[in-house]
């Protein structure tokens, strides 16, 4: 089966901030090369390390974000390295790269620069803040992106300062923006034959996710605050995050018919358990108001769900529940997530083969289904420079004598 | 100055018939009509996209589903009606939408096209060419297909949630929806790679893209660690193990808080330059990364006597100009009216609605420099009734008031 993309290629020079736009691409079947310079990425140092060890070849994050992508070095600040790359621009559709802006333009590898190459390719450049603006060449990182964003300010708890999202979750966001504003490029490039720049500033695409709190402030001048882990659903926020006896789960308390059949399960169960609760006192849940519930009388409930929660497992709660009517679910960790019951139904892992270690670790297979292409995540991540010779003697013809004149002059 | 083709839009030509709604659903059609495609919003007024009733602005009503920024702002650039989809008067018009249409967006719970007689193989019946998306938080097969989601849930089960917050309290949960937000990129380059396949192929295609799925993706590294390592990656605050200091500091005001991270040993020693080089920053239990991270407690809390005393906009300004990455933790006031950078970038974009005035209107986060949005504002609950039946599906006038008496538009 044929995937979306196929018989397009893209040249990747991008760093940790864009590593996922490329492994998405690839996985619709772009024939995505990831360029780095001789010696291999610096993201290659980011953790954690297969079997706990610092080297190139071992950063688990790397491995995760560069299935599916041929690895060639190549040394683009000498001139010998940029003609080969320019060679490479002439037989490709895409570049990625997340150098500071005007990186490109100074090893004269800039749009304008690529565009008189081949006037069809699409340069994407992912940065924390844009190309251009009085912050464009300032120093980022996924911390820095998130507190720029408006996002950070109102995450976390009230007692505690402002908490950040887990290290990949700002870029990859802003790798899936990269990736969709390239494959837009593209149906146009294929229409008329001219490619364009796509501008991704991760920061601007961190922003995009608070836009309802913006209004906030442009209406009513309210500035929202940390809240917690609450739902910010109905009048007032309720608790959504609860202990249990060995984690936590995740479970909204909703009036109304949405809540109903869930509440009246969970109150059979909490009756089953010998538990005083408040909910036996509810006879109509289809007419139950949430905003009509005093604080005294939320608090009553909320005490009952606390006690009855930490008296059951995750797993109780969660398939028990599940067949019981009441939706809730497991704040998974790591293990949870990879034994998780319906990502297993879905054949959701792939398990990709590190036969030189005599290992293969599941990665995710795939980002959607489609019913007539596949697209997939089918291989590992490259080793440094696994794919030079594939590339620069089969496929670009350059003779053995030229390669060993460009290994010394550490081009390659 | 090369002119640009800024006239030019990239998805000039694209037909979009879209059932989406809430978040994720709404923004799969913005961003395809910001970028030029034609799209044709179906709501019904006897069930109302949900954010047309959020009233988390006091212009909001309870009675007027035109007065909800949110809304707009989640909805532009396309045209909108209403069809009653339980009248069967309907089906003539959804037959010759679907017709008309190239994509057909929806993300309602799996299983509603179906009983509305919209699911991929009726409306493929129609149209052979037809490429249709599913967007929802489980897909479309597996045990909990039919379970109805919010992003929350997302958060949790793809191992996000468990991750933000501090080691000794609970999960933090995505304070901010990410799923939401994620799916719809991930909806666009489907259905426009879909497209592109149509065109060398002739063959449309069903996609079902699942949030769950696509946001697991992101923590693939610590599936992999404890595969790999049998490592349980826990809650960490603002703390990484490749850089120190790395977190967030008071500042001089209420509630104002500075992001400081710094990566290389030559960052760190420009940063005890900006603090003015205060003797501890000299003692060997800050002296190289894994020192300091030994030692964060005590660094974090010393440094929080510097920044304290100073407005979180000088400390970014002036680690900045010292080569190390800080920012403001903004909020929506520093964003909305003192960015500088926003400002440039037009991210945000005034336009007028009808109902609500001159207000903050979103541009597509995934900017095309060659072909440029042009978003225009939301429209009105079946505001386009009669222009979409008129004007895109060839329904004459007197066909037009004859369906409107059946109430087929409620």
């Amino acid at each position: 089966m044929d995937s979306l993309l196929n018989g397009f290629r893209a040249l990747d020079l991008t760093d940790e901030k864009g590593l996922a736009c490329g492994k998405i691409l690839a996985a619709l079947g772009i024939d995505v090369i990831k360029i780095e310079k001789p010696g291999g990425d610096s993201a290659r140092y980011i953790p954690p390390f297969l079997d706990n060890v610092s080297d190139p070849e071992n950063s688990l994050y790397w491995l995760a974000f560069n299935t599916d992508k041929r690895g060639i070095t190549l040394n683009l600040e000498t001139p010998q390295g940029q003609d080969l790359f320019r060679e490479l621009v002439n037989e490709s559709d895409f570049v990625l790269e997340s150098f500071q802006p005007g990186t490109m333009d100074q090893l004269g590898l800039g749009y304008e620069n690529l565009k008189q190459i081949n006037p069809g390719i699409i340069l994407v450049s992912i940065t924390s803040f844009g190309q251009k603006g009085p912050y464009s060449r300032y120093k980022g990182s996924e911390l820095i992106a998130y507190a720029m964003s408006g996002i950070l300010g109102i995450a976390g708890e009230p007692d505690r300062p402002p908490v950040m999202e887990p290290v990949g979750s700002v870029y990859f966001q802003a790798c899936a923006a990269a990736a969709c504003g390239a494959v837009v490029s593209h149906y146009y490039r294929e229409k008329t034959g001219r490619g364009q720049q796509v501008d991704i500033s991760i920061a601007e695409v961190t922003t995009n996710r608070n836009t309802g709190t913006f209004s906030s402030w442009e209406f009513d001048k309210v500035l929202r605050k940390r809240g917690g882990p609450v739902s910010e659903f109905g009048k007032r926020p309720s608790k959504q995050i609860w202990q249990c006896k060995d984690g936590y789960v995740f479970w909204i308390f909703w009036g109304g018919p949405l809540g109903a059949p869930g509440n009246r399960a969970l109150c059979e169960w909490m009756e089953e358990d010998g538990i005083q609760n408040p909910f036996s006192r509810v006879s109509d849940w289809e007419n139950f108001n949430m905003a009509k519930v005093t604080r005294e009388e939320h608090n009553a409930f909320e005490a009952a769900i606390t006690t009855f929660f930490l008296r059951h497992t995750k797993e109780e709660i969660s398939t028990d529940g599940l067949m019981r009517g009441i939706r809730a679910h497991v704040i998974s960790n790591p293990a949870d997530v990879f034994q998780n019951s319906h990502l297993n139904a879905r054949d959701y892992w792939i398990k990709l083969d590190y036969s030189e270690r005599g290992i293969k670790l599941a990665h995710s297979r795939h980002f959607f289904l489609c019913n007539e292409t596949m697209n997939f995540v089918r291989h590992r991540a490259p080793h440094v420079g696994e794919h030079n010779n594939e590339i620069f003697s089969k496929e670009m013809g350059i003779s053995p004598e030229v390669i060993a004149e460009l290994k010394k002059g550490n081009v390659i | 100055m090369e002119v640009q083709s800024t006239d030019e839009q990239a998805l000039k030509d694209v037909n979009v018939l879209d059932f989406g709604w809430a978040i994720a659903g709404s923004l799969t059609g913005k961003y395809l009509g910001d970028y030029g495609a034609t799209v044709i919003k179906v709501e019904s007024s006897k069930r109302i996209d949900m954010i047309r009733t959020s009233r988390h602005v006091s212009i909001s009503t309870g009675t007027n589903p035109d007065d909800k920024p949110r809304f707009v702002q989640l909805n532009t650039s396309k045209y909108g009606i209403t069809l009653d989809l339980q009248n069967p008067r309907a089906r003539a018009v959804i037959e010759k939408l679907i017709i008309w249409a190239d994509v057909i967006n929806e993300n309602f719970t799996p299983g509603t096209m179906e009983k509305l007689g919209l699911d991929y193989a009726s409306v493929k019946s129609i149209n052979p060419r037809i490429i249709m998306i599913s967007g929802s938080l489980f897909g479309q097969t597996g045990p909990l297909a039919r379970e109805w989601g919010v992003d929350g849930i997302g958060a949790a089960l793809s191992g996000h949630s468990n991750l933000i917050g501090w080691p000794d309290r609970g999960p933090g949960g995505a304070t901010v929806t990410y799923g939401d937000y994620i799916l719809p990129f991930f909806n666009v380059l489907a259905v426009v790679s879909a497209l592109d396949y149509r065109r060398k192929t002739g063959k449309g295609q069903y996609i079902d893209a699942s949030m769950l799925e696509i946001w697991t993706h992101m923590t693939n590294p610590a599936i992999l660690d404890w595969q790999a390592n049998a490592n349980l990656q826990n809650r960490n605050g603002n703390r990484i193990p490749n850089a120190s200091p790395h977190g967030v500091f008071p500042c001089y005001g209420e509630d104002r808080w500075c992001a400081i991270a710094v990566f290389t040993e030559k960052e760190w020693r420009s940063f005890c330059n900006v603090i003015d080089d205060p003797p501890w920053t000299k003692e060997p239990r800050f002296s190289t990364l894994s020192n300091r991270k030994e030692h964060e407690d005590e660094l974090e809390k010393l440094m929080s006597e510097w920044t304290v005393k100073h407005e979180a906009k000088d400390i970014m300004h002036m680690m900045q100009k010292a080569g190390i990455a800080a920012s403001v933790v903004q909020n929506a006031q520093d964003i909305l009216d003192n960015d500088p950078q926003m400002r440039e970038r037009e991210f945000f974009v005034r336009l007028e609605h009808p109902v609500i005035g001159v207000f903050n209107h979103v541009n597509p986060p995934f900017k095309l420099l060659g072909t440029k949005p042009r978003t225009r504002t939301a429209p009105r609950l079946g505001e386009h009734n009669e222009y979409v039946c008129t004007h895109f599906l060839n329904i004459s006038d007197d066909e037009f008031v004859r369906l409107l008496q059946d109430g087929v538009f409620e």
